[in-house]
């Protein structure tokens, strides 16, 4: 998860310019001024970006914080390991 | 004409708000009654009045996607006192410099939302609502229409916003035509997830209440989905959004699926909406009506508005001036041009606001013999439909953030090879705007476009580079916009 979390801090200095630092994973969107409709698309591009996976319209509708995205993620990031497995 | 509380347009709002005038804060589920509404607005007016602030003096509003944002607003407006518009999202980088140029007295901001910039000059610093006030105990401040109602930003150089001067006159003016212009009945209710500091969220706020409308604001767009169900969930009849916000429900979200048998109406503002994401939301959502309109700040909110049984036929026009304005197409040396051909973009008409605040340079190049010079280059058709091409100003918004084309022009000549360089925006569905790059090489230059994507920033999106034998120029040598416009 700590992992996880470091990557995902990573993604918000990019997609926000925001000290990685500062991203827990109880951050959510009131904690930071950029994270908007659009801004959430630009983090979505660079979580994508990052762990080379695609979300879908419901994983982007679960994505309420950083514990959400945290969840959103390791659950993806098992099917693929799965799917590599098979 | 006389001084007169008639002219004052929050006295005239709060007049005609009626039954189904609530105010609703989707995210928390807060409502302000419709019953409740004027005396809240007439409070935040007494309030600002006790502590302190007399008619014409400037507050800064720090404005978020909540009801309280609009009482204090109106609120101002409604006392005399002149409110100075900052999104709550920009108050950190912008509040400081907006309240020093506006010179305000005051400013306010929501119990959640830490800004002290006024208190840090020891000025009046207030935070909250203020207790409701009947409105026959409160009475508005008497005005003229060319008074100064609000101070609105709008993107300017260097990140600090210019302020338009917009009087009583303009917003009733420009309210009154868009209500024509959309048929708005006296039982609307608006979903906003647009801010009242930017003119297409302020005109959906102003026309819904002063036809007895409500409102419902929703912060939470991030989760489109989240939205499309409290439109249902508050019976709302009007969406307003930007074409990114389409673009997200197009690409993001349940839009289709999630069935919304209240809606009426969708509006589009706030730069074009490419033809087949029209097309795909039509399709998508037949049955509330879409609105594609054009505006600009300096012209008080909305300019123009395409009618929906003129949008199969005039797909990707922005439309035709609304009631009260006059539109025309003028070429650079401000002689007007027939239908058909393409020129700067101007307008006149009683919403056309009297300039931006303390900068007579900015206002003298786009404020001319009663005529706004808006800035974007098109033409109009036989018909008066006006078509936009796109800015001819030397700004364009990539992912939310304005790049000046000289920025990206020097980048670009640094590049070895490159001789000049001249940049143009063109939409682009994610980023908003993308840059088409016209460049000259140097004798026996190759792999030019190659070189140059490799050398841009990744925050800017390329859409392409056009190697050319020249640029186009005016008679001073100065890159002709409007021309490099039409190779887009």
């Amino acid at each position: 998860m700590e992992d996880l979390l470091a990557k995902v801090q990573t993604a918000f200095h990019s997609a926000f310019d925001v000290d990685p630092q500062t991203i827990t994973l109880n951050t959510s969107p009131e904690d930071v001024p950029a994270w908007d409709s659009m801004g959430h698309v630009t983090l979505a591009s660079s979580l994508e970006q990052l762990f080379g996976l695609t979300f879908d319209v419901d994983d982007l509708m679960e994505m309420e914080n950083v514990r959400e995205i945290c969840r959103v993620l390791s659950g993806k990031l098992g099917q693929v390991q799965g799917a590599l497995l098979n | 004409m006389r001084c007169s509380i008639e002219w004052n347009f929050a006295h005239r709002l709060v007049q005609r708000l009626g039954r189904n005038s609530d105010l609703t804060d989707a995210a928390t589920g807060q409502v302000f009654s419709a019953a409740d509404v004027p005396g809240r607005i007439a409070g935040f007016g007494a309030g600002f009045l006790s502590r302190g602030l007399h008619p014409r003096d400037r507050v800064l509003i720090s404005c978020g996607l909540n009801p309280e944002s609009v009482l204090a607003y109106l609120g101002a407006i409604y006392a005399g006192c002149v409110p100075v518009l900052v999104d709550e999202r920009t108050l950190a980088a912008c509040g400081d410099p907006v309240f020093a140029k506006a010179q305000a007295k005051a400013a306010w901001t929501a119990n959640r939302v830490s800004w002290d910039g006024a208190r840090r000059k020891g000025l009046l610093q207030m935070e909250g609502g203020f207790e409701p006030c009947p409105v026959s105990s409160v009475p508005p401040a008497p005005c003229l229409p060319d008074d100064l109602a609000v101070l609105m930003p709008t993107s300017g150089t260097a990140g600090v916003p210019r302020l338009v001067m917009v009087s009583h006159g303009n917003l009733i003016a420009n309210t009154e035509a868009i209500i024509r212009s959309q048929s708005l009945g006296r039982d609307e209710k608006a979903m906003l997830i647009l801010p009242v500091s930017y003119c297409f969220g302020a005109s959906v706020v102003h026309t819904h209440l002063y036809q007895g409308g409500g409102i419902v604001f929703d912060s939470r767009f991030m989760f489109p989905d989240k939205t499309l169900r409290a439109i249902n969930t508050y019976g709302c009849t009007t969406f307003a959004g930007v074409p990114s916000v389409y673009n997200i429900l197009l690409r993001r979200s349940h839009l289709g699926s999630i069935p919304l048998p209240g809606l009426r109406r969708f509006l589009q503002a706030g730069g074009p909406l490419a033809p087949e994401n029209i097309q795909a939301l039509r399709q998508r959502m037949p049955a509330p009506e879409l609105f594609v309109m054009y505006g600009q700040t300096e012209a008080t909110a909305r300019i123009s508005c395409l009618p929906p049984d003129r949008l199969e036929g005039k797909l990707g026009s922005a439309g035709a001036p609304l009631d009260n304005l006059l539109i025309r197409v003028v070429d650079d040396q401000g002689q007007a041009l027939p239908p058909g051909q393409t020129g700067n973009i101007q307008v006149s008409g009683p919403s056309v606001c009297a300039g931006y605040l303390d900068d007579p340079v900015a206002t003298k190049g786009r404020f001319i013999d009663g005529w706004l010079n808006t800035g974007d280059v098109g033409s109009r058709d036989e018909q008066g439909y006006l078509w936009v091409c796109g800015r001819s100003e030397e700004f364009i918004k990539m992912r939310g953030i304005r790049v000046s084309f000289a920025e990206v022009e020097a980048v670009v000549a640094a590049v070895p090879g490159v001789f000049e360089c001249a940049a143009a925006g063109i939409p682009h569905p994610e980023a908003g705007d993308a840059l088409i790059l016209f460049v000259v090489g140097e004798g026996g230059a190759h792999d030019l476009s190659t070189k140059i994507r490799h050398t841009l920033p990744p925050q800017w999106t390329c859409s392409s580079v056009r190697v050319v034998p020249q640029l186009p120029k005016t008679a001073n040598g100065k890159i002709a916009r409007s021309q490099l416009q039409a190779l887009v």
